[in-house]
């Protein structure tokens, strides 16, 4: 497969990701814009920009067929589809197949069987993995309620179409479940055009896992270390950090071992993610789902590892060997990344977007920021709301929290509100400093600040 | 305007000419390599540049046409936030979605409008091609066609410029 020209399907940080990779191995670059980005920093950085449709992302970023033809149109022989948007599309996949164009990316029948995640679950249960208490798909509330009293409350309600943390809901009691069902029906339906659902069982103490893995056409599979993600907001994660912090070294290779497992038994090509969930209490692991792209959080394997993912996934895409036997990959020192949004924590994280006036990113040793953010830069309100990844690296992760929490402490950013203020709470909050993280951590940090804010209030005259 | 066949290399030389020449006497700059031909000017340019190596493209047969009665309804260039009237009181009618521009409903016929031809706002006057699907383009605004800034059979942005009208 060809890959001298990349056609960059993506805005925001990750455009500015991959083209910064594009340029390092010598390739050329196309960004794909819709009208809303062509004065963004990515565009700047491009070789050249196509518009390809409206600020709507449906219309643009969302456009395979525009996707396609402007690959068509400038030459391009590569597309990179980033992360979010078409990342985890087959018919992108195959529409670039049809066009001769490489896809970065796995083949259509894996993107298929790891986005459909029933499919997903009972392929890696097959496997030998370990799958958390659930049902076949329930069409009706009656056999809702009937796996959910097979399975226990609480449970935890998935459309079968969904991924990255989007139609999901727990369920507490069985009263609830009618309620919850019609309206999580309702939603797959409108944000993945199908309206499957079933049950898992919902671990409120859970931490979040997952395993960076490599495959290439040759059927070698290796993998990169986990990462954990526990700390969420609404199933978003917010921090990330490599490796998994207070782990017991036994199940720490057991989670890895399984990811290569499940990659190695469907001939997993390019850059994945095997995500899981770990019950501390227990000291077990279950397989959740797979995802089938870079994935947001990816800076913080390549911080201790010493790789560039991007790259490796445009050397896999040409059809190259991995450069690197499981032996090969060596871990040094621990990585922590912070997602800087365009939120205000205080007001239910409300998204603030609009001109940023100040813009001082911090530096220093051990410090990387991603960003497609700058002074003057004005925040669309058609996209979501990342602006920065911050990325922490040191010896320990003493270290890493060290620098994290300085260089938060060193970010200015006027104009509009961020998350920053809080991360920067978070990286001194007792918990997360113990290690002591879990997908309901962030929840708790957040109602003891709304209380102090409104103490504060009642403070006041 | 798409360089199908230039490098990014080829494309930073092109801007460094356009440096040089802001920075010259000369008002416009002309450049023949190969098939490559190239036109740089300040204010009115001799004539639009035509895209470099433009794809070898056939357009629409007849047979293929009735996926102009639209899947998708063919959007109107109204949507698309077409700049003002130019200084000489034309107005644009751009790309209401990127893809192969034709100029004519099929291979051999009439082009839909040509310069001096009387638009109505839902006139078609062209087609833009995204993946075997037709969209029509409407003209948006009434009035008389003073230019056609694309050639046939070429591709196009969103929001390109494709001809300009004389309002009535």
């Amino acid at each position: 497969m060809r890959v001298s020209r990349v056609l960059v399907a993506n805005r925001g940080e990750i455009a500015v990701r991959i083209l910064r990779a594009c340029r390092a191995m010598g390739l050329d670059t196309v960004l794909a814009a819709s009208q809303a980005d062509l004065c963004s920093l990515p565009a700047r950085l491009a070789g050249r920009v196509i518009c390809i449709g409206p600020a709507k992302a449906a219309d643009s970023y969302l456009n395979i067929g525009a996707i396609v033809t402007a690959a068509l149109a400038t030459g391009a022989d590569t597309v990179h589809p980033g992360y979010g948007f078409l990342a985890e599309s087959a018919a992108l996949a195959e529409a670039c197949a049809a066009h001769g164009l490489t896809f970065v990316g796995p083949r259509p029948d894996q993107i298929r069987q790891m986005g459909n995640k029933l499919e997903a679950r009972a392929l890696a249960a097959g496997l030998g993995l370990p799958t958390l208490p659930g049902s076949e798909p329930v069409r009706s509330v009656d056999q809702a309620l009937a796996a959910a009293a097979r399975i226990g409350f609480p449970v935890m309600l998935k459309a079968a179409a969904g991924g990255g943390g989007r139609g999901m809901k727990v369920v507490a009691e069985a009263a609830d479940l009618e309620r919850v069902v019609a309206s999580a029906a309702a939603e797959a339906r409108a944000a993945f055009g199908d309206d499957t659902l079933y049950l898992e069982r919902y671990i409120a103490y859970a931490r979040h896992v997952e395993v960076q893995v490599l495959g290439d056409r040759f059927g070698n599979v290796i993998h990169l270390g986990e990462r954990d993600c526990s700390l969420q907001r609404r199933h978003q994660k917010l921090v990330e950090e490599a490796p998994a912090p207070a782990i017991a070294e036994t199940l720490r290779q057991a989670i890895r071992e399984a990811a290569v497992t499940l990659a190695r038994g469907i001939g997993y090509e390019n850059a994945g993610t095997v995500e899981f969930i770990v019950d501390q209490e227990a000291g077990s692991f279950y397989f959740l789902e797979a995802n089938t792209r870079i994935q947001v959080e990816h800076p913080v394997t390549e911080a201790i590892t010493g790789l560039d993912l991007v790259q490796e996934q445009f050397r896999i895409a040409r059809g190259e060997r991995l450069r690197f036997s499981q032996a090969d990959i060596t871990f040094g020192g621990h990585a922590i990344e912070c997602r800087i949004t365009a939120e205000v924590p205080a007001e239910g994280f409300r998204p603030d977007p609009g001109r940023i006036d100040i813009w001082t990113p911090p530096e220093g040793p051990g410090i990387r920021l991603d960003t497609h953010c700058h002074a003057g830069y004005t925040v669309p309100v058609f996209y979501d709301s990342l602006l920065a990844k911050l990325i922490a690296h040191g010896r320990d992760r003493d270290e890493a929290l060290e620098r994290m929490r300085g260089a938060l402490g060193r970010f200015q950013i006027a104009g509009i509100g961020t998350t920053a203020p809080f991360l920067h709470q978070v990286m001194s909050d007792p918990d997360f400093v113990a290690g002591r993280v879990s997908t309901r951590l962030v929840e708790q940090m957040i109602g003891r600040i709304q209380a102090e804010t409104e103490s504060g209030v009642e403070q006041a005259p | 305007m798409l360089f199908g066949s230039l490098s990014d290399d080829d494309v930073r030389q092109i801007a460094a000419l356009v440096e040089a020449l802001d920075h010259s006497g000369f008002d416009s700059l002309q450049l023949q390599v190969g098939e490559v031909k190239l036109t740089l000017g300040k204010g009115a340019v001799p004539t639009v540049v035509a895209p470099v190596a433009a794809p070898v493209a056939v357009a629409p047969r007849s047979t293929d046409l009735p996926a102009l009665a639209p899947v998708e309804a063919p959007r109107s260039t109204a949507a698309v936030a077409a700049p003002g009237p130019a200084a000489d009181g034309t107005v644009a009618i751009v790309a209401p979605i990127l893809g192969m521009f034709y100029a004519c409903p099929e291979p051999g016929a009439q082009p839909f409008v040509t310069v001096g031809a009387a638009v109505a706002e839902d006139s078609t006057v062209a087609l833009i091609e995204v993946m075997k699907v037709f969209n029509a383009a409407r003209a948006g605004v009434s009035g008389v066609v003073t230019e056609v800034c694309v050639k046939d059979c070429t591709y196009v942005e969103y929001g390109q410029v494709l001809f300009r009208v004389r309002p009535a």
